[in-house]
């Protein structure tokens, strides 16, 4: 049988289990590097850095989650702080690496063209609108988990899901027909 | 297109754009920057509390010239009456038993959390 996340976590806890915690990685890191590759606006290499520094926090940090809230949203706070923290000492945002995202086709479902519209369109989001996008619409968390992650108020976090959406729709409205 | 329905089609968009992306040995890069986990010295704890435990029993074995009080209280027991007894026993028991309620409701409430 699988262990859940809170297994794996009691294991970290109770014996130090690093292949506990390595299991945990597996299974988080690709939401995790993708919601930051997302931030990043594309910059994969910078993002991964951010997912491992993130994760590393988590592992040192592991005794202050409570279980209050779902492990992955645990780990997202904890990466979109990595990010805001980074963009900070950095003062700027990096800019969008279009090469980066067509280097990076889903062959399966979306059409590439909507694909690079789309990444494009989040890119030209303000942060605190495109985080909230990216945490409710793309990464399933409800407003409440976003509001904890983002350490937002519950309204505004609605507001920028609803902004942050009506301005993706007008961009792709070609699409959308 | 109606408003929920583009709403519908944007998530779905969103979440297909991010396809899965293979580990390539993350996970390993972030082991190798875990730092090392913290020895525990399980041997020196339990050494330490026998030693402790055995170094008490010793003295209170001297200083109570061989254990006389355990003697004298056995005897006191002896002349206390039986029903004192029984209530002492029931009222243990239940003591016990609220404990291991409460315990158990609290681990209840932690794991369902």
């Amino acid at each position: 049988m699988e262990l859940t996340d809170v297994d794996l976590i009691a294991r970290v806890l109770a014996e130090d289990d690093q292949h506990a915690f390595g299991e945990l990685v597996r299974r988080h890191q690709s939401s995790v590097r993708g919601l930051l590759r997302q931030l990043t606006r594309g910059d994969v290499a910078l993002a991964d850095d951010l997912a491992q520094d993130a994760f590393v926090r988590a592992y040192k940090n592991i005794r202050n989650f409570r279980g209050e809230a779902k492990f992955s949203t645990w780990l997202y706070r904890i990466a979109y702080n990595c990010f805001r923290e980074d963009a900070r000492k950095r003062k700027e945002l990096v800019g969008i690496n279009a090469e980066q995202w067509q280097a990076e086709p889903d062959p399966q479902t979306v059409d590439p063209g909507l694909r690079h519209d789309l990444m494009h369109a989040l890119s030209l989001l303000p942060l605190h609108e495109r985080s909230a996008v990216l945490l409710c619409c793309q990464n399933g968390l409800s407003h409440d988990e976003a509001s904890r992650v983002l350490d937002t108020p519950l309204g505004t976090v609605k507001t920028n899901v609803l902004r942050g959406r009506e301005k993706l729709k007008k961009t792709l409205a070609a699409w959308a027909q | 297109m109606s408003e929920e329905i583009q709403d519908d089609w944007l998530d779905r968009k969103l979440q297909e754009a991010v396809p899965y992306i293979e580990d390539d040995g993350f996970t390993a890069r972030v082991l190798r920057q875990l730092p090392q986990p913290v020895q525990r010295h399980e041997y020196l704890r339990s050494f330490i509390l026998v030693g402790m435990s055995a170094f008490a029993s010793a003295l209170t074995y001297v200083l109570s010239d061989g254990g006389r009080f355990i003697l004298v209280e056995m005897f006191r027991l002896t002349t206390i009456p039986t029903i004192w007894v029984a209530a002492f026993a029931l009222a243990s028991g239940m003591l016990v038993m609220a404990g291991g309620i409460f315990a158990a409701m609290y681990k209840t409430n932690q794991v369902q959390s």
